[in-house]
């Protein structure tokens, strides 16, 4: 039921944010676009050509990507935090960010043409660095001697921390024209289109089916590895299978939004105060409220200073943290 | 959060006027018609060149009949109100700023830039010139060594640190309300370094030719709606140089309602419809399904600037200003040559 609820908001909320725009377009102009694009009825006065184009080619590829990402991030912020027991776990703990974030320098700084044999060179390069990235700490923490499950956040956190450092020496060195670069690293759908929501369903579908077929395991995992492996769960392969799965979400989400900070951390946390500490619900809930979250914050980002537009990871934090802070009080007896 | 490190360094560029465009994506322009691209030559001093260029706006020479000399001490007010005492011309000038490499070049004292930053790159004699930085950091040990007697500085980060080692510092920030300041500042150098001559040549050509536009344009009141993209869609706002430029043209800016540089959401970019779009990558308009009913792509009307001239507020900019005049006015402006 819940799930039911939380998806009509969803939609809800994906239907006004297509509503509201720097451009200011009837709500009734809106539906009668959606009723004659899904040829429900013909209406004798045509919708301007213009109008259309701003609902269907620029706000609602946009909206949809949003609420994509905000699915992925939420849903990976949970499967961070439940493989790693750890609650400050989020999408890019293990580097993914910072990986992403050294292969969009390297293609800004080096002056390659951005799109070759018209395929996009950015979403391939980050996507490629976010992986390798934690491919990097994974195997760190294979060859270290010691088996705690801490191994592969730190060495994520070397790895990052590295990756970071060589970032900012090629921005410093780069030509000083970097906006375009700055407005990846704080994230934004400014150039939200159908073809990268095209891009970015598939992985989101097939990372969210294995993570959430094995929700169960996750519950068996917050119990120490020991436990968990007596209850016959394989928990190195699971873990290795759940990390790359949320990973695979991760990259690809961040290389066409660029880095989008707290959606990841914050939308588990939500859940879990409110519905508990079942992973088979806070799996599906967290990737609904990342999506409602990201869609909203995009919404803001979009209108607060229109016609221009702040990057929206600025307003994820900006309102976030507060929302998130207040949960933190209310029901503060419930976190772990 | 690393990546909110970088905002500082975001703001120290936008402040900067020697932003110089990312000239990455000029290849891939190069295959489409463009407008007009002007096969300007390079002008290594463009006081010489441009001298006989000079059309009879103005016929009273600023120079001819007035102190060609400057009178030692020289006060000079930067823009804080704070004032630099010049007991004698500096010889020995680090002009950390692109604008700044280029005036004292026009006005034959090149020779006394010992060090710049590494992004200037005109005119070629630059190369050969020290490089003391770039447009984030600034190397103070290896600007202490060389020993100068003034540096020239665009952004206020590192000005207390060079006057904590004694150096005399001389900070103007980045123009961006007036066009007329330019040619003060042009004539600010000349003063500085005894080559008034030079500078009052230099200003009053670059304030004829900005005349002359406006006299060839006072009869037309139509303004065509522009939009210039720096990439991703940030763009000049209200209270830029840029902006500037396109009211002395009669363009009618897309983005001013909003101050300075910012990100233009597409979805106005696309109802407003501006007439010309000044950008380095026409295809991510052409080929982007939310722009097919712009009628730039139609008419082709896309200007991809030479970017230096457009993008350093020096005396180049004139010739940026002219171009994007001839791109658009065609018929009614006609490039002095």
């Amino acid at each position: 039921m819940k799930y039911i609820v939380g998806i009509l908001i969803l939609l809800l909320t994906i239907i006004f944010a297509t509503s509201i725009g720097s451009v200011p377009i009837d709500f009734d102009t809106i539906l009668k676009s959606i009723v004659s694009k899904l040829q429900l009825w013909n209406f004798d006065e045509p919708i301007n050509e213009i109008t259309e184009t701003v609902i269907w080619n620029i706000r609602l590829p946009r909206v949809i990507l949003a609420a994509i990402v905000g699915a992925s991030l939420g849903l990976s912020g949970a499967t961070y935090q439940g493989v790693f027991r750890n609650p400050l776990a989020d999408p890019y703990l293990i580097g993914v960010a910072s990986g992403s974030g050294l292969a969009a320098t390297i293609i800004f700084v080096s002056g390659l043409p951005l799109i070759i044999f018209n395929l996009n060179l950015l979403p391939i390069g980050t996507f490629i660095g976010g992986i390798t990235a934690v491919m990097c700490a994974y195997m760190i923490s294979k060859i270290s001697q010691s088996r705690s499950i801490t191994t592969i956040i730190l060495a994520g956190v070397a790895i990052g921390a590295f990756a970071s450092a060589l970032s900012g020496i090629l921005i410093l060195k780069s030509d000083p024209d970097v906006r375009p670069l700055l407005s990846w690293l704080m994230g934004g759908f400014i150039s939200g289109q159908w073809n990268k929501v095209i891009f970015l369903s598939p992985y989101l579908c097939f990372g969210s089916i294995i993570i959430y077929f094995y929700a169960r395991s996750i519950n068996i995992l917050q119990l120490s590895d020991d436990h968990a492996a007596s209850l016959g769960v394989n928990v190195r392969y699971i873990r290795f299978i759940l990390i790359m799965a949320s990973t695979l979400i991760t990259a690809s989400a961040v290389s066409f939004s660029g880095i989008i900070g707290f959606v990841g951390l914050a939308s588990p946390h939500t859940v879990r105060l409110i519905w508990g500490e079942d992973y088979r619900k806070i799996l599906p809930m967290s990737a609904i409220v990342g999506s409602i979250f990201l869609v909203v914050s995009d919404l803001i980002s979009r209108i607060i200073m229109s016609p221009g537009e702040l990057p929206v990871g600025v307003i994820t934090a900006l309102f976030g943290a507060p929302f998130f802070i207040y949960l933190l009080i209310y029901s503060g007896k419930k976190i772990k | 959060m690393k990546q909110f490190i970088y905002i500082p360094l975001i703001i120290i560029i936008l402040l900067g006027c020697s932003t110089k465009l990312a000239e990455q994506a000029q290849s891939d322009t190069t295959a489409l018609p463009q407008l007009k691209i002007l096969n300007q030559p390079q002008p290594l001093q463009p006081v010489q060149l441009k001298l006989q260029e000079i059309p009879s706006v103005n016929n009273e020479s600023k120079a001819n009949g007035k102190i060609t000399q400057t009178v030692y001490p020289l006060v000079i007010k930067d823009r804080n109100g704070e004032k630099i005492t010049f007991d004698v011309a500096p010889q020995r000038i680090i002009a950390f700023d692109a604008a700044a490499v280029e005036i004292l070049f026009a006005i034959g004292q090149g020779s006394k830039v010992i060090a710049t930053h590494s992004f200037v790159s005109y005119p070629l004699e630059v190369s050969e010139i020290t490089k003391v930085g770039d447009a984030f950091s600034m190397d103070i040990e290896a600007i202490v060594s060389l020993n100068p007697d003034l540096v020239y500085i665009f952004y206020p980060t590192f000005k207390e640190e060079l006057e904590k080692v004694g150096l005399k510092v001389l900070l103007i920030e980045t123009i961006d309300d007036d066009l007329t300041k330019l040619s003060d500042h042009f004539r600010m150098w000349g003063q500085i370094t005894d080559a008034i001559d030079k500078s009052e040549n230099l200003a009053s050509d670059f304030e004829n030719r900005i005349q002359l536009i406006k006299q060839e344009l006072s009869q037309y009141s139509s303004e065509p709606s522009i939009f210039q993209d720096v990439g991703d869609f940030w763009t000049p706002g209200n209270n830029t140089l840029i902006n500037e430029v396109f009211n002395l043209l009669k363009l009618d800016n897309i983005s001013k309602s909003n101050d300075g540089y910012y990100q233009m959401s597409p979805e106005v970019i696309a109802t407003m419809n501006p007439q010309y779009i000044i950008t380095n990558t026409p295809d991510s308009y052409i080929n982007n399904p939310a722009f097919k009913n712009l009628s730039v792509i139609k008419s082709n009307s896309f200007y991809i600037p030479n970017n230096d001239y457009f993008s350093i507020f020096g005396p180049r900019f004139i010739l940026g200003i002219e171009e994007l005049a001839n791109t658009v006015y065609p018929a009614i402006y006609k490039k002095p040559r």
